[in-house]
């Protein structure tokens, strides 16, 4: 994502580079459109950079997408997905006749929302404290740091949570003990869980955010920066006026992204915390374990992937939705 | 005219002739090399495995011209990753291990993953096979009229669970015969809980549903005289009895069984018999019973058989015994042949090469013992009651051999293990034997097709509230039992009864 905003940011600047030079050719013939293989050509530097990434979504985005078929089929494995027999709609039955779709949304979004929120002010947070320190090796180390959680797989994550705070042994039970007081049954009670799951996520999460957003800092024009400081800004002004403004275009196109996934749940972070731990899943259970604690005993993949199909849909709508809302705002920073 | 003539003799002579190449052609063409895949569950391993593999491999290349190859479903997800294998496969797989209660033959067969295993076939190209497993067992292997399924129908093994106790705490506990009911179990528990410091009783792994249809199917074995169906996704269909086995039991949405089972599992949570977060808990029960760490390991009659030697060499007079589930009420079900299993993929290349290394997997005595025991002499010797040991110091896990071949095991060419303590085990499959009944729904394959949704919501509701029942995890089990069956209720439970009943009354109320 980040990738793809630089090199916006570049093509934004290319463009005008071409638009002045077209306009000294303009003093002897008339301005024409160039052909597409030209500005191909003219750019292609800047698509050849992009062509990972534009082979990798070919790959694994869009080639796979006639296979969302699956969802209205009764699939068969001998005769693949296109010849088993079609069913309409009723691969989509499941999920509304379970009695529960009101709980997962529910948790599924107010999760989401609450990682979105909270995930984007702390990391603009730390990348704008990042940007203040002056000294290199502590600026590179604690970004380094932080950063780290990201890499620790989710398994890895649920046991140290399990090794903190579990009743009979944990590290948290044995710290409140000692000190005399009375540690709760955290792993029986729901109520703590959302507050469990955002910090974590949030831990996890954080350093890479801030990275990117530092990133976007570190790409903004500095003459701004020395001229608001000859001017006598002080350190916020210069947060509030320059810093703030200027990442505003990132911070949309991420939080557009985001939301395009509002209803799919991180799965693996939610399992292995959680686990078939039922006395939780009042406030735990997203759409994502519901529909596997149902289908790991049926193995039914025209099923689970007509649940994977509406979260999608859903989430299209949504980002059309926002994206609207965005232009309506401010027609530059929409998406398209 | 004349033309006409020589062209009708001439293709009369073809047909005659036709007859003629068929017998010709008998002998089985093996001219092109092959190699055979077979799928099965289980960690790579990293012992001697590859050694005799290579050594199989030239018996089978001189024999039928083929080789065998692992795929190995590693235990790490192994559900998931193993219906994956069958349903992405592209005859990249010839050979499936699998059963109908732990391994979804069925469902699988149901949506095309086998290849239909014609008579024809069986007896050219698996004639051994074939002429050991009686007609009778044949016809539990169908499914539509067409045989999937080559089944494990000649290996004697007892699968059905239980509890491993300690004989030596049983004893000091005043259970001067060991543990053989559920109050015992309760009195062997709190002992263990008031005696042994540090001990944890039982400390379940409870991370993973897989105790909830075992706990609560035992406490239902041994208070009633249910009969659990296999096959359905949802482990809450069995049968009323022996006796009237066709009717289905109405044992979770109603009576005060699961009541009591509910409120036993509370105090017993209370009492602190497993670990608060058991829900969380990831341990390796069997590894910290070894190491004395808890008293009690929740399996089936197979892995007793060798953790009890096991526990004998690590912790020396545990005597460790086994408490079967059923065992109050005499109930029990002798284990279905299929419980495994071998399955010819329905893409596989060369189905009737697969087959031919499949009877000699399973009916080769060299082939046979180098798959089950290694290199003779080496890895293993035979004494001569047929009695088999490992030299000094061997190890399994480097030094012996897994092909975790669970699909077709022969009682004709097994050696016992010397090491195992055949008298102890003995008088428990005695006992096995004067109570047992066979399997009763050997003939039922249950069709998901009419009730699949109502099934998943079940499953869900069922992995929602079983845990929590069975760990005692509440706090008024009446209640808790209350909402479950309010829960199966509003999931159409009543709907997806109908169906099975009628479903096998269609197959044994004709």
């Amino acid at each position: 994502m980040w990738f793809f905003a630089c090199s916006s940011e570049q093509n934004h600047v290319q463009g005008v580079d071409s638009l002045a030079k077209s306009k000294k050719a303009s003093s002897v013939v008339t301005y024409r459109r160039p052909s597409l293989g030209k500005v191909l050509w003219q750019n292609k530097t800047l698509i050849l950079m992009c062509l990972p990434a534009i082979v990798f979504f070919f790959v694994f985005s869009y080639m796979p997408m006639p296979g969302a078929y699956i969802a209205f089929t009764n699939f068969q494995y001998n005769k693949g997905i296109f010849d088993s027999p079609f069913v309409g709609l009723r691969n989509f039955q499941f999920l509304f006749q379970s009695g529960q779709l009101t709980l997962l949304l529910r948790n599924t979004v107010l999760y989401n929302l609450a990682f979105i929120i909270l995930g984007n002010v702390l990391q603009l947070f730390f990348a704008i404290m990042l940007n203040e320190v002056q000294a290199k090796t502590y600026k590179k180390v604690s970004q380094s740091v932080m950063f780290l959680p990201y890499f620790i797989s989710d398994v890895l994550v649920a046991l140290l949570v399990y090794n903190l705070l579990n009743y009979d042994y944990g590290f948290i039970s044995h710290l409140v003990r000692s000190l005399g007081g009375e540690m709760p049954k955290v792993y029986q009670n729901a109520n703590a869980w959302p507050f469990i799951i955002v910090l974590v996520n949030l831990w996890k999460s954080t350093g890479y955010g801030t990275v990117v957003y530092f990133a976007a800092i570190t790409g903004m024009d500095s003459s701004m920066m020395e001229a608001a400081q000859i001017d006598g800004a002080n350190a916020w002004q210069r947060i509030r006026y320059i810093t703030l403004p200027t990442l505003k275009p990132t911070v949309i196109i991420l939080f557009l992204f985001a939301i395009g996934g509002i209803l799919k749940g991180n799965f693996g972070l939610f399992y292995n915390l959680v686990g078939n731990n039922s006395m939780l899943f009042k406030t735990t259970d997203i759409i994502e374990t519901y529909v596997y604690r149902s289908m790991m005993n049926s193995f039914n993949f025209s099923q689970s992937s007509a649940v994977g199909l509406f979260q999608s849909v859903v989430g299209f709508f949504i980002v059309l939705g926002a994206n609207a809302f965005v232009k309506h705002l401010d027609p530059d920073y929409a998406l398209f | 005219m004349r033309k006409m003539a020589a062209l009708l003799i001439a293709l009369m002579v073809l047909v005659m002739a036709l007859p003629m190449t068929g017998i010709a052609e008998g002998a089985i063409d093996t001219s092109e090399h092959v190699k055979i895949v077979y799928l099965v569950t289980g960690d790579k391993p990293t012992n001697r495995t590859d050694e005799v593999l290579a050594k199989i491999n030239e018996l089978l290349t001189e024999k039928i011209n083929a080789e065998l190859e692992f795929r190995w479903i590693e235990w790490t997800d192994w559900q998931t990753q193993y219906n994956l294998a069958l349903a992405t496969q592209s005859g990249d797989i010839d050979l499936i291990g699998t059963a109908t209660d732990w391994l979804d033959a069925w469902p699988n067969s149901q949506k095309g993953a086998f290849l239909p295993l014609s008579e024809d076939m069986l007896k050219t190209y698996a004639p051994k096979t074939w002429e050991s497993v009686s007609e009778a067992h044949w016809e539990l292997c169908k499914y539509n009229g067409e045989i999937y399924l080559m089944p494990e129908d000649n290996y004697a093994q007892w699968t059905n669970h239980g509890f491993m106790y300690r004989g030596d705490w049983a004893r000091e506990a005043g259970l001067e015969n060991g543990v053989h009911s559920w109050a015992d179990l309760g009195v062997y528990f709190q002992y263990i809980k008031d005696n042994k410091d540090g001990v944890i009783p039982w400390d379940a792994n409870g991370n993973g549903s897989s105790y909830s249809p075992q706990m609560a199917g035992g406490w239902q074995a041994s208070h009633t005289g249910n009969i659990a169906i296999e096959g359905f996704p949802v482990s809450i269909f069995y049968g009323n009895s022996k006796d009237d086995p066709y009717t289905l039991s109405r044992y979770y949405l109603e009576g005060d069984e699961l009541i009591n089972f509910a409120k036993e599992m509370k105090k017993w949570a209370d009492a602190g018999f497993w670990r608060a977060d058991v829900l969380n808990y990831t341990g390796d029960v069997a590894a910290e019973m070894e190491e004395g760490q808890t008293g009690a390991h929740q399996h089936h009659t197979q892995t007793w058989t060798g953790e009890r030697t096991t526990m004998e060499r690590k912790q020396p007079g545990s005597d460790l015994g086994f408490f079967w589930f059923g065992e109050e009420a005499n109930n029990l079900i002798a284990l279905n042949i299929t419980h495994g299993a071998m399955a010819v993929a329905a893409q596989s290349k060369h189905p009737e090469r697969a087959l031919m290394v499949y009877d000699l997997m399973r009916n080769d005595p060299e082939i046979y013992h180098l798959m089950q025991y290694g290199f003779e002499g080496e890895m293993y010797t035979v004494d001569e009651n047929g009695l088999f040991s490992r030299p000094e110091g061997f190890e399994d896990g480097t030094d012996g051999v897994s092909f975790n071949f669970w699909w077709g095991r022969n009682d004709g060419l097994e050696y016992r293990n010397a090491e195992l303590d055949w008298d102890a085990i003995q008088k428990l499959y005695e006992t096995y034997d004067s109570v047992k009944i066979d399997y009763p729904y050997g003939q039922y394959i249950y069709d998901n097709s009419m009730v699949g949704v109502f099934m998943d919501n079940l499953s869900n509701v069922y992995n929602t509230y079983m845990p929590r029942i069975v760990f005692g995890m509440n706090d008024d089990p009446e209640a808790i039992v209350a909402e479950f069956r309010q829960a199966l209720q509003d999931a159409g439970i009543e709907t997806v009864m109908a169906e099975v009943q009628s479903q096998m009354d269609a197959v044994y109320k004709k």
